[in-house]
């Protein structure tokens, strides 16, 4: 074995010309195999991380008789409501494996402000959130002034209103010549479900820059659970606000108890002006943080399983194309890596068929003095597996070290291409061994691959040639 | 019993359409120890006969016997097994392996054989390096040596696996007339002291001097 490794590289020193061109391209193509995946796999860790973090959690609950996945990023019909809230709340409560859990709902709407006595309608798509519950669970925006519904002011309750991102603000500038200020009153006009429109009086709380995602969630706004559910008629009256004697015959359950307990003298004490109004329902959609991503099929499944009338739809599933960019990015270096690999390998064929034709007299010479067909076999193979291991193994060193230089402070990436990989700001590379395992492998089948014709020809050279 | 036995030996070939009748019915038989010339102008088949005793082609018809073995019997395997433990070569072109030095030259056949230890092998070597004189060349490529020099690694490449029988096809072919006497005069010593057998082919009358025994050639038949 060692005459057959001092042949080989003894070989390959000697033609150092041609097996560089081969050496070069086994290391752009390690590199990029590397690089690239460990780039590809800390995007797809990032973006996965930036998604559960700031927009989906682990997984987003919906009503099963929706059509549509639920999306955080993507606008169409607004989802069912979940009819059966409180139940699924409970359930989530009781639940060990959740961390956190955030409902809220998407919709349209429209904002009415007046200029120069002059009402102008403009766009609002939004998320109606209840403000301490979301600000808790993401915290995907920056305030540019204002609040976030008065949270950072030391409120005991949120304050009511809407929230639009500065983008927004600017597109309203641009296109209706309306900018709207921080404390201003307008209204806003909602189509209910029974099909009637409803206006609601609000004013604009704070103005945000969103933090992730920025290209589309620069169209997203928000407004409070209360204002919403006033606007698409989701209101009840809390019962702290109601006399007790209405309580009690509010909380029988049968008919006869209802109408013999409930009498005119009882609803005369009614003081409209003391109600409050709470949000009943309209909901469409729960966000899940578990505290253990691992869990999150188990969890799901007993959602699915469950009567709650409620589906589930994971992280990826709910973010839609943003959890794909990385996959197909990954997709792209397969592609660029295969592509590099399919031509390294016809190189190296070619590259060993020249050999085998100027060393035939070689060949037949090492033949005739009683070399096997196994010997000329391995030599080739040595040959190609030590000029492809050597650059592969180049390759993997230096795609370590430029992953350890950013792998802390992350690549810097432009602003666009961050905000759609990842989210924005700078990639860290997360370290992992599947790429270096892949390229040894790639770079063991390419050797294999591309010396199995040579050797078919290195192998029919009769030791008669040697004479020759 | 004959090292090579040459029985009624036919090869023939096609060059493009036509066939080429190397070997017309060839019968010799050549003794262990024996020094031979096989002599003969271009395209009378010593080659041919070579090839055939070294085992590295197959007659058309007839037998080839080698230490009492029919070689065309004989798989790719077994001669090649055949040929490392019995054949010596030495060419015309010297074909030494290029990459190596002279010492590992030398080496290969013993590391092919796998049948002696590093150090029979080291021993083995520099006693052969020693007899064809080349000790102040070990380290030296080929590319650094002279043809008479080459010449004699090649010699002592085939002699190092102490083979029955040396096959020289043409070994002064390349070398001029003082070194080919020179390179002669060596397989003649050896031949003297190992007993070693030498089959060699020539077209030099100067170099078959050298012979103990001469086969002439001509058009595929012996002649003499």
């Amino acid at each position: 074995m060692l005459i057959i490794i001092k042949l080989a590289v003894r070989t390959i020193l000697r033609r150092k010309s041609r097996m560089l061109a081969i050496g070069i391209l086994v290391f752009l193509g390690t590199m990029l195999l590397v690089f690239g995946q460990t780039f590809a796999l800390s995007a797809a860790k990032a973006s996965k991380q930036s998604i559960i973090d700031n927009f989906t959690g682990d997984f987003i609950i919906y009503s099963a008789s929706s059509q549509e996945k639920p999306s955080p990023f993507s606008f169409t019909t607004p989802l069912p409501v979940i009819q059966n809230i409180d139940q699924v709340r409970q359930t989530l409560q009781d639940m060990p494996e959740v961390d956190v859990f955030v409902a809220y709902a998407q919709n349209y709407a429209i904002i009415s402000v007046k200029r120069a006595e002059k009402a102008i309608e403009i766009p609002f798509i939004f998320y109606a959130v209840e403000p301490d519950n979301y600000n808790r669970a993401f915290k995907n925006s920056n305030i540019s002034s204002g609040s976030f519904f008065g949270l950072d002011e030391t409120r005991a309750t949120p304050q009511q209103g809407i929230l639009i991102s500065l983008a927004q603000n600017e597109r309203y500038k641009n296109f209706y010549d309306v900018e709207i200020t921080v404390g201003e009153e307008l209204t806003l006009l909602g189509l209910t479900p029974g099909g009637s429109i409803n206006a609601v009086k609000t004013r604009l709380v704070g103005i945000f820059e969103p933090i992730y995602y920025k290209n589309v969630f620069d169209y997203i706004n928000f407004t409070d659970m209360t204002t919403y559910s006033e606007l698409y008629n989701f209101t009840g009256v809390t019962t702290d606000s109601l006399p007790d004697e209405l309580n009690t015959i509010f909380s029988s359950t049968s008919e006869d108890d209802i109408f013999s307990l409930g009498t005119e003298e009882d609803f005369a004490v009614l003081d409209f002006s003391q109600l409050e109004s709470q949000a009943l329902s309209g909901y469409t959609m729960i966000a899940v943080k578990l505290k253990d991503h691992s869990m999150l099929e188990q969890v799901r499944t007993r959602f699915d399983q469950s009567t709650l009338n409620i589906k589930t739809a994971p992280w990826d599933e709910a973010s839609g194309f943003f959890a794909q960019i990385a996959d197909t990015l990954q997709a792209i270096i397969y592609a660029a890596v295969g592509l590099i690999f399919l031509i390294v390998t016809f190189i190296i064929m070619n590259t060993l068929i020249i050999n085998i034709v100027e060393r035939t007299a070689e060949i037949g010479t090492m033949r005739a003095l009683g070399g096997e067909k196994g010997f000329i076999r391995n030599l080739f193979l040595t040959e190609t597996l030590i000029l492809n291991g050597a650059f592969a193994i180049g390759g993997i060193i230096i795609s370590l070290l430029l992953i350890i230089i950013f792998g802390q402070s992350g690549i810097p990436l432009p602003d666009i291409v961050s905000q759609y990989l990842v989210g924005g700001g700078n990639l860290p590379l997360t370290l992992s061994l599947s790429p270096f395992t892949q390229a040894l492998l790639v770079i063991l089948l390419v050797s294999v691959l591309a010396t199995l014709y040579p050797i078919r020809v290195a192998t029919k050279i009769l030791p008669l040639k040697a004479m020759n | 019993m004959s090292a090579i036995q040459l029985n009624a030996v036919k090869k023939s070939y096609l060059l493009g359409e036509t066939k080429v009748e190397a070997l017309r019915g060839i019968t010799l038989s050549i003794e262990k120890g024996d020094f031979l010339a096989i002599a003969g102008p271009s395209g009378s088949g010593k080659s041919t006969i070579l090839n055939l005793i070294g085992c590295i082609d197959i007659p058309t018809a007839g037998t080839v016997i080698i230490d009492g073995k029919e070689v065309e019997t004989l798989g790719d395997k077994e001669l090649t097994r055949y040929r490392r433990e019995k054949l010596g070569f030495i060419f015309q072109s010297f074909n030494l392996i290029p990459v190596l030095n002279v010492y590992e030259n030398i080496e290969f056949p013993l590391l092919l054989k796998r049948k002696l230890n590093r150090e029979d092998r080291r021993d083995r070597v520099m006693h052969i390096i020693e007899r064809v004189g080349l000790q102040d060349r070990l380290k030296n490529k080929p590319s650094e040596l002279s043809g008479g020099q080459r010449q004699r690694v090649a010699i002592a490449r085939a002699l190092v696996t102490r083979p029955l029988i040396i096959l020289a096809d043409e070994p002064t072919a390349n070398l001029d007339t003082d070194t080919g006497h020179k390179i002669l005069t060596l397989m003649q010593e050896i031949n003297d002291t190992e007993k070693t057998t030498f089959v060699f082919s020539t077209h030099d009358e100067h170099i078959m001097e050298h012979a103990r025994r001469i086969i002439n050639l001509r058009d595929g038949m012996i002649v003499n």
